[in-house]
């Protein structure tokens, strides 16, 4: 289910350097015993040692291949442990061969060398088949436990990274909602009437103060009323009437019954957003933005007009948000609701959203 | 110095205004909300200094200025368009940002007030630039450091360093703006500065090729040949 992961660079060296270091303790282990109990001349010790050390390396690689050749690492734990009792089952038995073939098969009993019979070399080869075959078998345990705390250490970091990504995503959104051309003005905006006209300085930031909690804790929560969006919508106003002066007239149309219908935070507050960045605020003498809301056959109409510079000078920037807010609506209403920009007419600028009602 | 404002909100001049009051050496002469009075104001008002917002309805800063013959200082006034303000490679040039800082001002008007002393110490205003804007990219190009101008057209290709601008004019409007004395009009499409000048080839039938330093072979007509030749003794 999971798609492979990325290996990380060392792990060939790490590989090597367990396996050589694993098989070489093993070796010397083996030559440890043989001097310790001193029944074989010490060059005939070192040779075995080295040829079983050689042995357990050669067939655990060639068994780390297979398995990798057949993806054993992503069966389940139950069909793998098969797997592996198997595979360790028959490369003990190889490895037991290689030992006959090599004439390792002297049962060590301190006596001298002697050519044991047949059903004892047997029964010789059968005790090295079945060590072999718990060695491979712990090989396999020990190799698997280190895939799975590696697999796991980079699906965590996957998953931070993950995290991290969709934090900046958010954080974007964010910036583009907290729009800092309008943010900065308005700054500057209270700073003029501090001076000016105390009291206003004073509702200005108010209501800068409410528009920012309003759009900061918009990721919070999905719907809001008409009624709530609209209050914000009207701080935000007042705030760009400071600015925009005798150029912004507002008309409202709003019928009582679409005051509790539920539409997607910041829908209403984007689309008179846009009214007044590339409409309004473009046009030197300003003009009329209109807000209308009605509710038809149970489906809320929302509609903002204004009018606008025949050639839209930032149309890809506006593009952006009414598409991003038109997703959105079509995520939490389904496929029914719709946010259509007519700009048939010259010079004007229609915003439409259909929001039918909700499940 | 007599000083324009050009902002479309009225609250954002007035305070513009109060932080220009401590400065008794700046007088504001008129204001402006968007670029069409701004332009007119200029006219009439012949400002040295220029504070300009960069988004106003019906035009930006920018379209002010490449509209504009003679340039007087400007400081760019914004709230939030430091990537449009970066949009000038080559000059470094000033711009504030909205709130705007009174230490930040003071620079700025130490920096205009250090440029007016050196262009009073240097009559005949050869610190005359033009405002050039191409594509996304804008600069003020001091006239003198231009080496060619090529009309393409109703506009003119600047050669100016590295970069070749197309200024937004005719080159005969444009030539009435440069110093005879400085430059020549070599053909009917271009106009080559004289002080760039590195090698004159006379042909054998009364040709004259002309070597730019930096940029490329021009050719004088020959009903200018005469006129060069007076002008450069060559």
């Amino acid at each position: 289910m999971n798609p492979p992961l990325p290996q990380p660079r060392n792990s060939k060296w790490a590989y090597w350097a367990c396996q050589l270091t694993g098989w070489s303790l093993y070796g010397g282990a083996n030559l440890l015993a043989a001097a310790l109990t001193d029944h074989l001349p010490w060059k005939a010790a070192a040779f075995e040692a080295a040829v079983l050390s050689s042995i357990g390396l050669g067939l655990t690689h060639s068994l780390r291949l297979f398995m990798e050749a057949h993806g054993w690492r992503r069966l389940s734990l139950g069909a793998r442990i098969t797997r592996v009792i198997a595979a360790s089952a028959l490369l003990g038995l190889l490895a037991a061969i290689l030992m006959r073939v090599m004439n390792l098969d002297t049962w060590q009993t301190g006596e001298v060398l002697i050519d044991p019979p047949a059903l004892r070399r047997l029964f010789v080869s059968g005790v090295q088949m079945l060590n072999w075959t718990v060695l491979f078998s712990l090989w396999c345990t020990l190799y698997f436990a280190v895939l799975a705390v590696r697999d796991r250490k980079s699906a965590e970091l996957r998953e931070s990274e993950l995290i991290r990504a969709l934090q900046l995503s958010e954080l974007r959104v964010l910036k583009s909602q907290l729009n800092p051309h309008y943010l900065f003005n308005a700054l500057n905006t209270v700073r003029a009437l501090i001076a000016d006209d105390p009291a206003r300085a004073q509702t200005a930031v108010t209501q800068l103060a409410r528009t920012l909690r309003y759009t900061l804790s918009s990721g919070q929560e999905e719907l809001v009323s008409l009624q709530q969006e609209l209050a914000i919508v009207d701080d935000y106003l007042e705030l760009q009437a400071l600015r925009l002066g005798e150029r912004l007239h507002i008309e409202r149309d709003i019928s009582p019954a679409s005051c509790q219908v539920r539409i997607p935070v910041m829908l209403l507050q984007t689309l008179v957003e846009n009214a007044i960045k590339h409409g309004i605020a473009e046009l030197p003498e300003g003009g009329i933005l209109r807000i209308a809301a009605r509710v038809e056959q149970g489906a809320l109409i929302l509609e903002v007009e204004n009018p606008c510079p025949s050639r839209p000078q930032h149309a890809s920037q506006e593009g952006i948000g009414l598409r991003n807010a038109g997703e959105r609506l079509r995520l939490l209403f389904g496929p029914r609701a719709t946010l259509s920009l007519d700009l048939t007419r010259p010079a004007w600028a229609a915003a439409r959203a259909h929001i039918p009602p909700s499940a | 110095m007599r000083t324009l404002l050009v902002d479309d909100e009225a609250l954002a001049r007035r305070e513009m205004r109060r932080l220009l009051a401590e400065f008794a050496w700046i007088e504001i002469v008129g204001e402006a909300g968007n670029i069409d009075a701004a332009a007119a104001q200029i006219e009439q008002l012949a400002p040295e200094l220029l504070f300009l917002d960069i988004q106003m309805p019906g035009g930006s800063g920018f379209d002010l200025l490449a509209r504009l013959e003679k340039l007087p200082h400007v400081i760019f006034t914004t709230a939030y368009d430091q990537h449009a303000v970066r949009a000038f490679e080559v000059n470094a040039l000033d711009y504030l940002l909205k709130p705007i800082e009174p230490e930040r001002l003071a620079a700025s008007l130490s920096r205009v007030k250090v440029a007016q002393v050196r262009a009073a110490a240097q009559p005949e205003a050869a610190l005359e630039q033009l405002f050039v804007r191409d594509g996304p990219r804008c600069w003020f190009v001091p006239l003198r450091e231009v080496r060619l101008f090529t009309a393409e057209g109703n506009y003119v290709r600047l050669s100016w360093g590295k970069i070749h601008p197309l200024l937004g004019r005719p080159l005969s409007m444009l030539e009435q703006r440069l110093d005879p004395k400085k430059f020549f009009r070599a053909n009917r499409r271009q106009v080559i500065n004289l002080e760039f000048i590195e090698a004159v080839e006379l042909g054998v039938n009364g040709q004259i090729h002309v070597q730019l330093r930096d940029g490329p072979e021009v050719e004088i007509s020959r009903r200018q040949a005469r006129q060069f030749r007076k002008q450069t003794s060559v």
